[in-house]
């Protein structure tokens, strides 16, 4: 049960980021990041790419999250002017089609040319025993790794007055403005911010799985039921319902089974939704 | 009246000339014959999306409900192949008409309906993987119900969805003219008004969401009949949902024909590019941000309207909102 | 005249293509106070909101310093000194009233000077410095709402009816608040409907009536004048 339980934690972590790269997004423009997922394939295909033509592990990672981070602004500066143009629900809506018409470009991209490449980060040496359980190496640098990227995020959110700044174009963008903040300067850093996020999420995946081309649209999906489940717009809330669903599909997984499990992950979404429309800890 | 009808009847004549180009060829009756089934998808997208604003991003969902659910009624329990589809065609339509509903009685906005279903799509996707005992699963399914009639020639099976698009055509200007479509109409012009005319906006909505969805059901479930053979691509996100909205949006979205214009135009371009078959995601992802950023009415009509008035591309673009049914005159 | 901070001229501006707001043209000099009084839906909010680039004017021109600022944005035109409080006060409810404080000296860090002199005109403020915005009440609110502007270390600084939603006592405070600002020798235009306040507060005023200016003049010449007695005075 231990053991279900911290691998549950593990793949929350990973949730979690993989929510709040897309709950940032949306909070600060209404854009529904479709192409979240691949984003994040895209920069493990660029890693293991890397990989394969001689370059070390580290640098080759560092590359991939870059670049997803540069597509993430290279996105905002481009395709989504026309968005943010938009307001209320036609933006959203606008912004969600669009997205999606991205990812479906990065996915056919990736399976056109890499169908078979995979990802996949193995560390050496012997389990190391946490609260009685052998866990992987790979599996605690992961969650290493996703701890400190939520750690650093949030600091950076709350006590820096960049931080401070994206927190008031999520909370009033108006006011933002009167303040001297510019929001379109703001969205573009911290689209790239969240592009950077997701090719993370990608590397920690990499390290407890093999990521292969074809699992953008899962990433977008678990991610997108994360961010929702939190409350679109809200950083602690994405946190707090990646670890839950995490956990959640685990243990459910080892128990019950795994396609069932999944369906009672998604029911447990649309539940909350439904009941929480604005998620577990929605602002606004 | 007439008028109202004379472009269906239009279409569907223009439509059943087609077989005679192909008709020495059974793989290119195969795809116009998917074609069909496309633009009956679209019809029944574009009155759930285009005439009453709920993003339904299940449409594959709902007409894999139909397709699963008359295979295995009529080969697991013998049910007759007609029935199975009727009883199929139901199940899809309540499925669609609840999910209408919690989207209305919680009154989800567009991306919250969008998301809501999408779950849906991916709960469907896994059952239909996970109960490989009754559909399949990976192996796809094998239907015997429907192999030795009418759905297993060549020319036959044409005509056959050609019906059913023009009935679903014939559906869609009934409710286009009826007061739900005027309740529609006045809502886009002026939500307020339309609730303080006591508009029963929300009943409509569900009504669209269940007939609609019947419609996926009932075609999904024809089309498994014909194929003989169904698989998770058949009715899975990326091979329904994506092409269907990527063909309303070329047709223009909430326009009497334009599901058939998409679905023409999308199944040539496929046939065209029959050789990049890889490609097609990347195309399809490519065509549909251009559209959805630089066409938001629909392609057709607004070329369509830029040569007629000579006006320019944006100011047509800016009057999207307003107009709903350009094709209909 | 060298000394006009801010100079609007024939500025046109409105909503959807049409104009609230006709021709209105006034200025201010650097430490002068100048108030902007008209009933509701005379095209206050909307002329400040056009001043400050909140809304694109259709017409005219709008001058800070001698620097043009039609076209220009809204965070550029609040980091050139010319700082808008508008009646909506737009805070951030979910941080506290130091964050808010803090964000209105953006992009710099405040220094304890600023945060200290912004605490001494409202004591109030450095009671409730934890309290998240959104919780304060009404009064507090605009206090937040002019501190934070103030943390901008604003050249002028515009209020859009700084009463809305006070009572009379609490409106009073805030105006007694102004009268500090402006021994300090701040340079302020506020728009109000609360015409006493606003001409106690003020050197000189505009009278606005349906997007035009009627009439213009010292705070005393319009406190005088027949059609404002009757019009807003209750005289």
């Amino acid at each position: 049960m231990t053991a279900v339980a911290l691998d549950g934690i593990v793949l929350g972590l990973q949730f979690g980021i993989l929510g709040v790269g897309l709950t940032l997004v949306y909070g600060l423009g209404g854009i529904v990041n479709l192409a979240h997922g691949q984003m994040a394939v895209l920069a493990a295909i660029v890693t293991a790419r890397l990989i394969d033509s001689g370059s070390p592990a580290v640098v080759a990672a560092f590359v991939g999250v870059v670049a997803v981070s540069v597509l993430g602004v290279v996105l905002d500066l481009t395709l989504m002017r026309p968005v943010y143009r938009q307001q209320g629900e036609h933006r959203v809506l606008l912004g969600l089609l669009l997205m999606l018409g991205v990812g479906f470009v990065i996915d056919g991209l990736l399976e056109w040319r890499y169908p078979i490449e995979a990802l996949s980060l193995r560390f050496q040496g012997d389990p190391i025993p946490v609260l009685g359980v052998a866990m992987r190496r790979g599996s605690l640098v992961a969650s290493a790794i996703s701890v400190a990227a939520g750690g650093v995020l949030v600091m950076l959110l709350r006590w820096t007055t960049f931080g401070r700044a994206t927190r008031s174009v999520i909370q009033d963008e108006t006011g933002a403005r009167l303040c001297g903040i510019n929001p379109a300067a703001v969205r573009t850093v911290v689209f790239g911010v969240s592009g950077a996020l997701a090719g993370l999420v990608a590397i920690t995946v990499a390290m407890t799985r093999p990521v292969v081309s074809t699992d953008g649209v899962n990433l977008t999906t678990f991610g997108l039921i994360v961010a929702v489940v939190g409350g679109l717009g809200s950083v602690p809330g994405a946190f707090l319902a990646g670890i839950i669903l995490g956990v959640v599909n685990t243990i459910s997984a080892f128990y019950i089974g795994s396609y069932v499990s999944t369906i009672l992950l998604l029911l447990a979404a649309a539940t909350t939704l439904l009941l929480r429309p604005r998620g577990l800890l929605g602002i606004g | 009246m007439i008028r109202a009808y004379a472009p269906i009847a239009i279409a569907t004549a223009v439509l059943a000339c087609v077989p005679a180009l192909f008709a020495g060829s059974p793989s290119m009756m195969t795809v116009v014959t998917a074609g069909l089934v496309f633009a009956a998808y679209a019809i029944a997208f574009n009155l759930i999306f285009g005439s009453t604003g709920q993003l339904f991003l299940c449409t594959g969902a709902l007409a894999g409900i139909g397709g699963f659910g008359s295979a295995i009624l009529s080969d697991r329990l013998g049910v007759p192949m007609v029935l199975s589809i009727g009883i199929a065609g139901a199940a899809a339509s309540v499925v669609g008409g609840a999910l209408s509903w919690v989207a209305v009685s919680r009154s989800l906005g567009t991306i919250f309906t969008g998301i809501v279903t999408l779950t849906f799509s991916l709960a469907f996707q896994n059952f239909v993987l996970g109960r490989g005992d009754l559909t399949g699963g990976e192996n796809g399914l094998r239907i015997s119900a429907g192999s030795d009639g009418v759905l297993d020639h060549q020319v036959a099976p044409y005509y056959v969805f050609l019906a059913l698009v023009a009935v679903y055509l014939v559906l869609f200007r009934r409710i286009q003219r009826s007061r739900m479509g005027w309740a529609f109409r006045a809502l886009r012009d002026d939500e307020v008004a339309a609730k303080l005319a006591g508009v029963a906006v929300a009943r409509y909505r569900i009504y669209a969401g269940a007939i609609g969805s019947a419609m996926l059901g009932v075609a999904g479930a024809v089309f498994a009949h014909h194929r003989s053979f169904i698989g998770t691509t058949t009715y899975g996100f990326a091979n329904v949902d994506i092409r269907v909205l990527v063909m309303v949006a070329f047709g223009g979205i909430g326009s009497l024909l334009g599901p058939i214009l998409g679905a023409t135009a999308f199944t040539a371009l496929d046939e065209v590019l029959v050789d990049y078959a890889q490609l097609r995601e990347v195309l399809y992802g490519v065509v549909s941000v251009v559209l959805f950023l630089g066409f938001r009415r629909g392609a057709a009509p607004t070329i369509v309207d830029s040569w007629n008035r000579r006006s320019s591309r944006w100011s047509v673009a800016k009057r999207a909102d307003s107009a709903p049914e350009a094709d209909s005159r | 005249m060298t000394d006009e901070l801010l100079i609007v001229d024939s500025l046109s501006a409105g909503y959807l293509g049409e104009d609230v707001v006709h021709d209105v043209s006034l200025t201010v000099a650097a430490g002068e106070v100048v108030a902007v009084i008209g009933s509701n839906g005379s095209g206050k909010s909307t002329m400040l909101q056009s001043v400050c680039g909140l809304l694109a004017p259709s017409g005219g021109s709008v001058r800070f310093d001698g620097v043009e600022l039609a076209g220009v944005k809204a965070h550029r035109i609040a980091r050139s000194g010319l700082v808008y409080v508008p009646a909506e006060r737009h805070l951030f409810p979910h941080m506290s009233v130091r964050e808010n404080l803090f964000l209105g000296a953006y992009p710099t860090r405040p220094s304890a000077d600023q945060l200290g002199m912004v605490y001494r005109v409202f004591p109030r403020l450095e009671e409730r410095t934890g309290q998240l915005a959104g919780t304060l009440s009404g009064g507090e609110q605009q206090m937040l709402a002019v501190g934070r502007a103030l943390m901008a270390g604003p050249r002028l600084l515009i209020l859009d009816e700084p009463s809305t939603g006070l009572s009379p006592i609490l409106a009073s405070e805030a105006y007694a608040a102004l009268v500090e600002l402006r021994r300090d020798g701040l340079t302020v235009l506020v728009a109000e409907q609360q015409v006493p306040l606003a001409l106690d507060l003020a050197d000189r005023g505009y009278v606005l009536d349906r997007g035009r200016i009627e009439l213009t003049g010292t705070s005393s010449q319009l406190a005088a004048d027949e059609g404002v007695q009757r019009a807003y005075l209750g005289v």
